[in-house]
């Protein structure tokens, strides 16, 4: 019996390890490619494990190239869009679990087809207005970022909000607080769990956001980290030791996210897409 | 909305703004502009035009050359009709010029059938001043030609098109070919991370050592961008020094590590590969999670009434995870659909469209030929398929919400 249990146990972390495995050897064999000379990545022994020259050159030449720039970008575009939406949701998804009001449910349907929408198909008329606006290379592409994000944060936030036993308000309101006081004070405080894991969610959708960047935002000053590394592919030849600094240096401050939040991560998706 | 109080109202109304300037009017215009041949790098056909239009820019630039380039030509003309007939055409041209009103700030105005025929009688009437100046020597009779040409090119004729676009699209093989290869990508690599998900939760379900860890990790691949994963894998993949495609082609998956990218079937199957593999943690953390609302005391009972593993998967892991199933495999399912970042940073649709999902084959029809009026049909036949997905998955799970009560 003891022997069955130790057998059991080996496949099961043997299948684990095997599963580790195959998630981060990408980035490892990225990592140590990132490390070799052009001539080695292209040459014969391509394959070898430990660069036979190790060298930097490929993060020089990244930063000259101005990732740096981009990933400022990213954390901008990512950070405003995290604080419009979560307010906006937070607001919407508050009302929708507690006021009662006709068309709840029509509501909440559109925010559901919202979700399902291909995005390609809002690209092309967003693109002709901010052409007029004369929006296209600025920081206003956040704002169709409000097609991919806005209905999962209101997934997620209602869900919170319905957690929130409704007798609190009611407590409140004979103290005299107003609805939006109520909120602010009473609900928010309770609620910032929530509100924060939403947070965590819309901030990395943004930060994985291409098309609309792609499209609206042609001037590499505005390209986000995706873009920007979307276009170290548009050579003659694919500059893989470039390519994959670049990748490091990308997966860096989502690893350090996904190490930080990775509870709030998770209860997040778990909410915005299981509890319906 | 009735019911609520204006101040309460307020709660909501900038979530429908913004979703009713940012979702719905573009899904709407989207729509407008399937029936409309509407081109961006053609100056004809830049708007949806139910009637005649005029372009008021071209013409005033025409009026100016015309009058420059004929007053220089003039001085080789003898005859003196001739010479009358030229002088005629540039107080014509620039009589109608201030007639329609050329300086205004608007740059294609709307014009009617009166107004269209005399432009269409000053354009004959250039024709004529062309042949007369053809007997002469003149400088500027080349660039004349043009230049009259665009006298007619002004009018801007409608581009409403009605549902001949759709009408075109029925006959695009390259439309049901992406529509085909968007499936097949869909279905098959939606399956392997069912399969795959429902193995990995059922061993992450498990009370294991290092449980954070595999969690951690699991987050890595769904949360890094797509567009940054589809390169890492192109790396991964690349015929010299690609890692994977050598154990490919050493496995004999493959004859040769270049054939991973450069083959048809080789290219699906790398894009597969690499969905699976961002995709199937984030699954698997979603099934996880309904696993755990599964009661441990009913796989106690089971074991008491004798059931093995195997039954108790299938009668009481798998029916009590269906709902969760069905909410993961729906937005899966839409996901793959809707791909886009992946194929398009990871093999651009080739090689010879042979990976070219809907996605891809709409954003080349709009971004790189501007044609947003067939583009955006290629995108509706997309928006009517995700439709139907939609719909299939909610009376599956509207039925089973129902079992449940």
């Amino acid at each position: 019996m003891k022997k069955r249990t130790n057998w059991r146990k080996v496949t099961l972390y043997s299948s684990i390890i095997i599963y580790l495995f195959i998630i981060i050897f990408p980035f490892i064999w990225t990592l140590i490619t990132s490390f070799k000379t052009s001539g080695e990545i292209m040459g014969e022994n391509a394959l070898r494990i430990i660069p036979e020259v190790f060298t930097w050159d490929n993060y020089t030449v990244l930063f000259e190239k101005g990732i740096l720039g981009a990933l400022k970008t990213s954390f901008i575009v990512s950070m405003s869009t995290t604080l419009y939406i979560v307010v906006v949701a937070t607001l919407a998804s508050y009302a929708i679990s507690r006021f009662h009001f006709k068309g709840k449910s029509l509501l909440m349907g559109l925010i559901l087809a919202v979700s399902m929408f291909p995005q390609m198909i809002t690209v092309g008329p967003i693109y002709q207005l901010f052409l007029n606006l004369g929006w296209t290379n600025s920081y206003a592409v956040v704002l169709p970022y409000s097609t991919i994000t806005l209905p999962l944060a209101v997934w997620i936030l209602v869900t919170h909000f319905n957690q929130i036993p409704h007798g609190i308000e009611e407590a409140a309101r004979i103290d005299g607080a107003s609805p939006l006081q109520t909120l602010v004070r009473v609900i928010f405080p309770l609620a910032a769990p929530g509100v924060f894991t939403t947070g965590i969610i819309v901030f990395i959708s943004a930060w994985n956001e291409f098309l609309l960047t792609i499209t609206l935002n042609i001037n590499r000053e505005y390209h986000t980290v995706p873009v920007f590394m979307s276009f170290l592919k548009e050579q003659f030849s694919i500059l893989w030791g470039e390519v994959t600094a670049a990748t490091i240096v990308v997966t860096i401050p989502t690893l350090i996210i996904v190490l930080l939040f990775q509870k709030q991560i998770v209860s997040g998706l778990v909410s915005g897409s299981i509890k319906e | 909305m009735k019911g609520m109080s204006f101040r309460q109202f307020g709660f909501i109304l900038p979530l429908l703004v913004l979703i009713s300037v940012f979702s719905l009017w573009p899904v709407l215009q989207s729509f407008t502009y399937t029936f409309f041949d509407y081109k961006l790098n053609d100056q004809q056909k830049a708007g949806l035009y139910f009637s005649d239009r005029f372009n008021l820019e071209l013409f005033s630039e025409s009026e100016l050359y015309v009058t420059l380039l004929l007053e220089e030509d003039q001085a080789s003309v003898t005859n003196e009709a001739d010479l009358n007939k030229i002088n005629q055409f540039i107080t014509n041209v620039s009589n109608l010029a201030n007639q329609l009103g050329t300086g205004q700030e608007e740059k294609v105005i709307k014009i009617n059938d009166e107004e269209k025929e005399a432009v269409l009688r000053l354009y004959e009437e250039g024709l004529a001043v062309l042949d007369a100046l053809q007997t002469y020597q003149t400088p500027n009779t080349e660039n004349l030609t043009f230049i009259i040409e665009d006298i007619q090119n002004s009018i801007i004729p409608p581009n409403f098109i009605g549902l001949q676009g759709y009408k075109q699209a029925l006959s695009d093989t390259r439309l049901f070919q992406s529509m085909g290869i968007t499936l097949i990508f869909t279905s098959i690599s939606v399956f392997f991370e069912l399969i795959l998900g429902i193995i990995l939760a059922l061993i992450l379900n498990q009370s294991l050592k290092g449980r954070g860890i595999i969690r951690t990790t699991s987050l890595i691949p769904w949360a890094i961008p797509t567009a940054v994963a589809a390169l890492l894998w192109m790396y991964l993949y690349n015929g010299n020094s690609g890692i994977v495609a050598n154990l490919f082609a050493t496995v004999g998956l493959i004859e040769s590590p270049q054939d991973l990218l450069s083959t048809g079937t080789g290219a699906i199957f790398a894009t597969i590969l690499a969905d699976v593999w961002k995709t199937t943690p984030y699954m698997a953390l979603l099934l996880l999670a309904g696993l755990q609302t599964i009661p441990k005391s009913l796989y106690e009972a089971s074991d008491i009434d004798g059931a093995n593993k195997l039954q108790a998967f299938f009668n009481i892991t798998l029916p009590l995870l269906k709902p969760s199933i069905l909410v993961a495999l729906l937005f899966r399912t839409l996901d793959a659909f809707r791909v886009f970042d992946l194929v398009y940073v990871l093999t651009g649709g080739g090689p010879g469209g042979a990976t070219e999902t809907v996605s891809v084959y709409a954003y080349k029809v709009m971004f790189s030929q501007t044609n947003f009026g067939y583009g955006s049909i290629i995108v509706m036949f997309m928006f009517f398929c995700v439709a139907i997905i939609a719909t299939i998955f909610v009376k599956l799970l509207g039925t089973n919400v129902m079992d449940k009560n």
